[in-house]
Parts: C-alpha cells; structure tokens; sequence
C-alpha cells in the first residue's frame, strides 16, 4: 500500500487522470484495430460474423485484393484525388492566406467567414457539389453554356472521368479553408523587418515571396501538406454520397471500396484488408507528421 | 499579420477583391439555401432564377406532416447523439491533458503518440470490429452505439488541443493554490480549468461538430430511420427521392443550422481551434 502511493506521490499521478480516457481508447479504438487485423487474416462473411466458426487463412485476402481490379483502381483513384486536391486547395489557400494578411478593413471578418465550407457536414457538401454538378438542373452546366466553354451539357456524375474532377472540386472546397487559416498563422510569424529590410535593398515583390516567406514558410507548408494528405486520403462521406464509387468504379477510393466490401457485399475479411492498407499508407506518411509533432516532447 | 497601413485606393481594392473571392466561396451555400425557397417548377427553369420568384416553404412544412421521413426528427437525433459524444469527450479529456501537460509520467509519450496516431485512423478501420462489438453489447441499433464511436473521434482531438492550453499556464498559479492547502484534485478542478476554460470550450465545438458530421458511424450502427442521425436521412433520402431537389436542399439547410449558429456565435474558438491543433499536435 505504502509503495502504491510512493508511485502516485510525484509524476505519477498523472496516470490516474489519463486512465479514464486511455481505458476508453483502448476498448474503442486500439482493441478494433487488433481485432481488425485479426479479421483480414480469417474469412468472415456475413454468415460467420457474429457468430460461428472463424477459420484462419493466412495472407489469402491481401493476396486476393491485390489480384482485384477494383482495388487497384481504388488505389490509383485515391492517389490521383488526393494529389489534386493537395494542389489546389494548398494554391488557393496560399494566396487567399497573401490576401488576408494584408492588413485591411474587412481582412479579419472575411477571412473568418471564409472559415464555413470546412465545418459544414460532408454529407451535406455533397448533397449540395450533387445538385450542382447534375446534368439538367446543375448551375455549373448553366454557367459553362453561357460562357460559351461547352455546347451540350455535361453528365458529370455519371461519367467517369469528369466524376472524379466533381469529387475532387468537392473535396478542395472543403480543404481550401483548412490551407488558408494555417498558411495565414504561418505567416505572421515571418518577422515584418525581414521585409522591409528587403525592401531597403531593392527586393521586388517576387524575390520577398521566394526568397523570405517561402523559405521561413516550410515548416508551416510541411505540417500543412502531410496533414492534408494524411485528411484528404482517407475521405470517405463525400465520395460515397456523390457517387458511392461509380460510375464503373470510377471514384472508388479505398476508404469507399472496403466500406462497400463490408457493408455492401458482406465480405468482412475482404474490407478489413483494404482498411488496413489505407490504414498503413497513412501511418507511413503520418511519420512525417509524428516526427515534427513530436520534437522537443522529451520524457 | 502586415501591420503597415495601407494606402486608401489599396485598401477599398482588396476589400472589393476579397468580397469577390467570398461570395464565390460561399455561393454553393447560397444556392442550396435559395434553392430550398423555390417550386421544384422553378428549380427546372432555364436560365435559372436568382432568388425564389414564387416563396416556397412547403418542403420545409411537409417535413413536419409526413412521418415518412421527418428531418426534425433526425435532427433531434443527431442533436443528442452529438451532445452525449461531445460530453464523454471533454469529459475524459480534459484530465487526460491536463496529465499530458504537466506530469512526466511513466509511458507519456507513449500515450501521446498513440492520441496522434488516432487522428490518422480511417473509419474504416473500426467500423467492422465496432460493429461486432456493439452487437455484443446489446448496443447495436441504438444512440449509444454512435455516441461511443464517434467520441472517438472527439477525445485524442481535445486531448492535443488542451495540453497546450494547460501547458501554458504557469507552475506557479498551481503551487500557489497548493499553498492554500488545494489537493492535485481540487487546484485541477478550482484552479487549472477555469484558466483553461477557452480551450475546453474549443474541444466542445470541435467533438460536437465532429459528432454532428459523422456519416459512417451513425449509418453504419443505427439501423432504424427514426433513430439514425440527419446526416445518414439525407443519405437515405437522396437513395430514395433521387432528384427531388426541393426536399434535398430544405433538408440540408436544417443540417446546417446548428453549424451555422455555432460560427456565429462562437467564431473565434473555431479560428483557434483549426490553428493551434494542427499545427502543432
């Protein structure tokens, strides 16, 4: 007893007010991550989920979904649609992040309303990309006819291709406040004499931004970017209400085929497997990130 | 921030250019809200209206008369399943953080890599496994099962955020109120939170938002439509109702009223919220 509170008398006693949330990691969070490997090495379907003999098969299902087209073009999708969104929304936000640190009247305000597309529910951000990127009634049709850019109306949504440029408009949507709120804090840590000085010996607007904010940006633009990545990899919502993968499989992102393998089709097993390489992606790339966020954390 | 005032001319171009980059920012809003006030006659119209011509509210009040698929309902339902993840949320995390920041324990760092690690988790990693373990619980079909898993998502989030928080407040203010004969316990709950208040109020927003955007879970464990949240009515409507836009965009303006009001009212703790968790844990 008298050593038990030895143990608590000095840094310790934090463990007693981490328990509670641990505890609750643990049985909600790290048990489904064992239990989940352990399912892609079985062969669960919906006749043996819950309850029933669960027989061991080795790698079979990695094997499997690795030979499956689809899942190969899941991959490839979900590289492709998370480069371009990287891209864009990190462009835009950096120059709206420009914008926004100048100092004027309505600078603050706007920048804060700018803020609404990443806090709206993703559900409701594809509803919304749906009705206007559909065919007949969609605005984005009525506006790229009147400007003269297409003649016949684009069936966006069910073609592949031009499915996955909606998705991704979509998805930068959502992304382009995230960039531009982070860029922008960034920003104001570039001390304003650097500039001036600058400014002193002649720099042009051009020669600040590549040889000042750039360079004393890259820290911001690393955390930025692998946190991008690490977000829009494993988007899942937005796509599977736009358009649930189709068409032809066209937008299925690995996040969406294993949910559909699942849930859909009931091979559990074959889901899991799916789950746990997007899974492995992102702990590889999230490296990056647990390296930078753990710096200067020294026990 | 540019601290350098800007010339007149300056200042009325860069007004006028970012109100320009916010109206096309937010138009998808604008539209689906103005869309919502419109006859599904007009919404078929070409070229298409810029405001309702003819108001109406119908597919707002016919919500409410049928039960076939009632918005308020699962309105209500994602209401309380947000509140009670955003509870079990702040609750634990709050001393979870405040261990993290002040106590080198044995396995800290252990347990904040493992917070961190959380963040990159994909749905889809859980769903199965939860799935299974709340049939077991008897918790499948019900709240409970969606306020569990999408605290998940709300808890290593608010733990990050407020270890900074608690970290920044001086060893002093907690030595002084043991001083005054405070237990750990006592200067954590009279001292500590009340000076961290800002940053619990931040992993509130951020674990009910989380929780109130929440598809998968919500889809995935609750089978009935009366007791799922909004997010997965919608889902289930946009299947059923295909293109009836009227209804779809009416139901998407109720989802978004509570996000709505929490940026009104709370913006600056969203600002500092998105900042100080990403860019460093």
């Amino acid at each position: 007893m008298k050593k038990l509170k030895d143990f608590f008398r000095y840094d310790n006693i934090g463990l007693l007010f981490i328990l509670p949330a641990f505890i609750y990691m643990m049985v909600f969070v790290g048990y489904p991550i064992i239990s989940n490997i352990i399912l892609s090495f079985q062969n669960v379907s919906v006749r043996n989920l819950v309850n029933g003999q669960k027989e061991f098969i080795g790698l079979e299902n990695y094997v499997t979904i690795f030979g499956d087209e689809v899942f190969r073009k899941a991959m490839i999708n979900t590289l492709v649609f998370t480069v371009s969104c990287l891209i864009f929304q990190f462009l835009a936000g950096f120059l709206l992040a420009l914008l926004f640190n100048k100092n004027f009247t309505f600078s603050k305000p706007v920048r804060g309303l700018t803020m609404i597309p990443w806090m709206m529910p993703m559900t409701v951000t594809a509803l919304m990309f749906k009705f206007m990127f559909s065919t007949d009634v969609g605005i984005i049709n009525y506006i790229l006819k009147s400007a003269g850019l297409i003649k016949e109306n684009i069936e966006w949504l069910t073609t592949p291709g031009t499915a996955m440029v909606a998705v991704v408009v979509a998805n930068i949507w959502i992304g382009i406040p995230f960039n531009t709120i982070l860029i922008s804090t960034g920003l104001t840590t570039i001390p304003q004499e650097l500039y001036e000085s600058a400014s002193v010996d002649g720099a042009n607007g051009w020669q600040k931004l590549t040889k000042i904010t750039l360079p004393l940006l890259r820290p911001t633009i690393e955390s930025v970017l692998v946190l991008g990545f690490i977000y829009t990899f494993k988007v899942y919502d937005l796509v599977y209400v736009m358009t649930e993968g189709g068409p032809v499989n066209s937008t299925h992102l690995l996040s969406t085929y294993s949910y559909k393998l699942s849930f859909d089709l009931f091979q559990y097993s074959k889901g899991s497997s799916v789950a746990n390489v997007l899974f492995l992606i992102l702990l590889l790339v999230g490296m990056i990130y647990l390296k930078i966020t753990m710096q200067g954390e020294d026990d | 921030m540019d601290e350098k005032r800007l010339n007149k001319k300056t200042n009325i171009i860069l007004c006028v250019v970012s109100l320009i980059v916010l109206l096309m920012l937010l138009f998808p809003l604008f539209w689906t809200l103005v869309t919502s006030f419109k006859t599904e006659k007009e919404i078929f119209m070409i070229p298409p209206t810029w405001y309702p011509h003819v108001l109406n509210t119908k597919s707002y009040a016919a919500q409410i008369e049928t039960g076939d698929f009632n918005m308020f309902k699962s309105f209500f339902n994602s209401f309380m399943i947000s509140i009670g993840a955003m509870l079990i949320a702040v609750l634990l995390a709050v001393p979870a953080s405040y261990a993290i920041a002040k106590y080198r324990f044995a396995g800290r760092k252990a347990m904040l890599l493992g917070f961190l690690v959380t963040q990159m988790l994909p749905v889809s990693v859980l769903l199965t496994p939860m799935f299974i373990m709340f049939r077991n619980m008897n918790m499948y079909n019900t709240w409970g099962a969606a306020i569990l898993a999408d605290a998940t998502i709300g808890i290593p989030f608010s733990v990050l955020i407020l270890k900074n928080y608690f970290a920044s407040i001086p060893q002093a203010l907690e030595e002084a109120a043991y001083i005054d004969g405070c237990t750990r316990w006592g200067a954590f709950v009279r001292i500590l939170i009340p000076v961290a208040k800002p940053g619990v109020i931040v992993c509130a927003i951020f674990s009910f938002l989380y929780a109130w955007g929440d598809l998968a879970y919500g889809m995935t464990f609750i089978l009935d439509q009366e007791k799922r949240p909004i997010t997965a009515g919608i889902f289930n409507f946009m299947g059923q109702y295909g293109t009836k836009w009227s209804y779809l965009t009416a139901f998407a303006i109720v989802a978004i009223i509570p996000v709505t009001l929490i940026f009104i009212f709370m913006q600056k703790y969203i600002i500092s919220g998105m900042t100080s968790g990403a860019v460093k844990g």
